[in-house]
C-alpha cells in the first residue's frame, strides 16, 4: 500500500464567476482534499447538486479551479485559466458522463471505435477489443444500430464501453446509470464490475445511491451539501467478486449502509 | 394505401388546375392566354427539336455555377468563424443586410458589370444563394451540442477532429435546410437575369416569346424551369435522405412534392 496515489486533490475549492452587479455566488465546493490509488475503484456520494459533476468536470480538466491543486500522476494539472485546460490530460482520464453523448451520426460500433479513431490507433486489434466490448455488454447485433433506434439502458452500455475501449488509465463516472430502471441499472452495474475485473482500472464512481456506492467501491466518500466537503470516508470490505444481485445480503452491507446513511443526514 | 392516395388526388388537383385555365383560355383568347393543350404540344416540340433542352441546359448550368459560388463559402464560413464568435458578431448586420436586399434588383448592376454572359447570372445566382445558406449553416454551428465536442475533446479529438466529426455532421441538416428554400431562389435568379439581358437561357425564351406575343412560348419557358425546380427537389430530398439516415424516422421533414 506504499504505492504513491495516482491522483490527488489537495485543498480543492469552486466558485462560479460573479455575474455583473450581483453578489458573487456561494463557493460549490472548498477545501476538498482525497487522493486514489492506482487500481482503486472510489465511489463518491452526496446530494443531489452537491457539486459532484463540478468536481469531475475539474478532474477531467473541462472546467477551472477556483483554489487548491489537482495532482494527476504526480503532476499538478489544475488549470484556472480556461484556455490552457486539457481535456482528458492527454487520453489518459476517460469520463463516462450522465448523458450518454453517443454522436447520432455514428452507428454503435462507430460511436465506441470514435476515440481511438480520433486518437489515430484504429486497427485489427483494437478493432476486435471494441468488438469483444460490444459483446461483453450484450450490444451484439446492434452495431449497425444508429442511437435512437437503441433502448436507454442500450445507449448507457455504448458510452460505457466507448470510454473503456481506449484503455484511459483513470475513468471517472457521473451517475452513468442514473436515468435508467432499477432492472437495467442492476444489470449494467454487474456489467461494470466484471469489465472492471478484467482490467482493474482506477474509477471514480459519483451516485447518490448509497447501495450503488456500496456494491460497486472499495471505498466511499460522503460528500457534504453545500460547499461539498468530504463529511465521511468509509472502506467497504465486502469481498470481490460481487454479486450485485444480492448485495443486500452480504456480510457487512447492512452495517456500512447504516453507517453512510447516518453521515449524509 | 396512404401514398396511392396523395398520388390519385393529385392528379386530381392537376385535372382541376388544367380545367380551369383551359377554360380561362377560352375566356379571354389564345392570344392574351395559351392553352394548356397549346402549350403542352408546343413544349413536346420544342423538347424534341432539341431547343428547350438546350436552352435549359444553359439555365441549369448557371444555377449550379452559381448555387456552388455561393453555397460553398457560405458553408465554409461559419466553421472557419466558429471559434472567433467576435468576427461574427461585427458581420452580423452586414449579413443581415446582404439577406435582406432584394438581388433582383441588382441584376442590372451585375450585366453592368460582368456583361450579358454567364458571370452576371452566376453572380447573381451565387448573392441570392450566399446568404440563405450562410444563415441556416450559421445556425446549425450555434446550436451544436457542447457537451459532445467535450466528449470528443477529452477522447483526444484534435480541433480538427472535432470541426470534421463534431460540427459538421451536426450542421448537415441545417445546410439542407438553407439548400431547400436555396434551390428554388437560384434557378429563378438565373431566369431572372436572362430576363433583364441574355441571348440564351430560359429566361431569354421567355422574354422574345412575350416580346412576339406567343404566350404559348413562355408558358412553355416557365413550365421548363418549373419542371426544372422539381428536379432539383428531388435530388435535395434524395441526398437528404442518404445523408441524414442516421435521423429518427418523425424528425425528417414532410418532402416537399418530389
Amino acid at each position: 500500500m506504499a504505492q504513491p496515489p495516482l491522483l490527488e486533490i489537495k485543498d480543492l475549492g469552486k466558485r462560479f464567476p460573479a455575474r455583473a452587479g450581483r453578489e458573487p455566488p456561494p463557493w460549490v465546493i472548498q477545501g476538498l482534499s482525497f487522493a486514489v490509488r492506482p487500481g482503486e475503484f472510489l465511489t463518491i456520494i452526496g446530494p443531489s447538486g452537491a457539486g459532484k459533476s463540478t468536481l469531475l468536470n475539474m478532474i477531467a480538466q473541462i472546467d477551472t479551479v477556483t483554489a487548491g491543486e489537482i495532482v494527476f500522476d504526480g503532476q499538478a494539472v489544475n488549470s484556472h485559466d480556461p484556455r490552457t485546460l486539457r481535456p482528458g490530460v492527454d487520453r489518459r482520464i476517460g469520463y463516462v458522463t450522465q448523458d450518454d453523448n453517443l454522436l447520432p451520426w455514428r452507428t454503435t460500433i462507430d460511436n465506441v471505435l470514435f476515440p481511438i479513431e480520433v486518437q489515430g490507433r484504429l486497427n485489427d486489434q483494437t478493432r476486435a477489443h471494441a468488438e469483444m466490448l460490444v459483446r461483453a455488454v450484450g450490444l451484439a447485433g446492434y452495431e449497425r444500430y444508429y442511437p435512437h433506434e437503441l433502448s436507454g439502458g442500450m445507449r448507457k452500455r455504448a458510452a460505457l464501453i466507448r470510454t473503456l475501449a481506449y484503455d484511459p488509465p483513470m475513468i471517472l463516472m457521473d451517475e452513468p446509470f442514473g436515468a435508467v430502471d432499477a432492472q437495467t441499472r442492476m444489470q449494467l452495474q454487474a456489467d461494470l464490475l466484471k469489465l472492471w475485473e478484467l482490467g482493474r482500472k482506477t474509477i471514480i464512481f459519483v451516485t447518490h445511491d448509497i447501495t450503488e456506492a456500496i456494491a460497486l467501491g472499495d471505498r466511499a466518500l460522503v460528500l457534504s451539501r453545500q460547499p461539498a466537503r468530504i463529511a465521511a470516508e468509509h472502506a467497504i470490505p465486502i469481498p470481490r467478486p460481487r454479486n450485485v444481485q444480492d448485495i443486500f445480503a452480504l456480510e457487512g452491507f447492512a452495517a456500512i449502509y447504516e453507517r453512510i446513511r447516518a453521515a449524509i443526514q | 394505401m396512404t401514398r396511392w392516395r396523395t398520388i390519385t388526388d393529385r392528379l386530381l388537383v392537376l385535372v382541376i388546375i388544367l380545367a380551369a385555365w383551359q377554360i380561362g383560355s377560352a375566356i379571354v383568347g389564345p392570344y392574351w392566354l395559351s392553352s394548356p393543350w397549346a402549350v403542352t404540344s408546343r413544349f413536346v416540340a420544342q423538347m424534341l427539336s432539341g431547343e428547350l433542352i438546350r436552352q435549359s441546359g444553359y439555365t441549369i448550368w448557371e444555377s449550379v455555377c452559381g448555387a456552388v459560388a455561393g453555397g460553398v463559402p457560405a458553408v465554409l464560413l461559419p466553421f472557419l468563424l466558429r471559434r472567433h464568435p467576435l468576427m461574427v458578431a461585427i458581420l452580423d448586420p452586414f449579413m443581415v443586410g446582404g439577406y435582406g436586399a432584394p438581388k433582383l434588383a441588382f441584376a442590372p448592376l451585375f450585366i453592368l458589370w460582368f456583361g450579358i454572359g454567364i458571370e452576371s447570372k452566376i453572380a447573381l445566382v451565387a448573392s441570392v444563394v450566399f446568404f440563405i445558406v450562410y444563415f441556416n449553416t450559421l445556425a446549425g454551428v450555434r446550436a451544436l451540442d457542447p457537451k459532445l465536442v467535450q466528449m470528443a475533446q477529452i477522447a483526444g479529438a484534435s480541433e480538427r477532429h472535432v470541426a470534421r466529426h463534431i460540427v459538421f455532421p451536426a450542421a448537415v441538416p441545417y445546410i439542407f435546410a438553407g439548400l431547400r428554400i436555396a434551390v428554388p431562389y437560384a434557378i429563378g435568379g438565373a431566369i431572372i437575369a436572362e430576363l433583364i439581358s441574355s441571348n440564351r437561357g430560359l429566361g431569354y425564351l421567355v422574354q422574345t416569346g412575350a416580346m412576339n406575343f406567343d404566350t404559348t412560348s413562355v408558358f412553355a419557358a416557365i413550365l421548363a424551369a418549373t419542371l426544372i425546380v422539381h428536379g432539383a427537389n428531388w435530388m435535395v430530398n434524395a441526398s437528404e435522405r442518404v445523408l441524414l439516415r442516421w435521423r429518427p424516422q418523425t424528425a425528417v421533414m414532410v418532402d416537399a412534392g418530389d
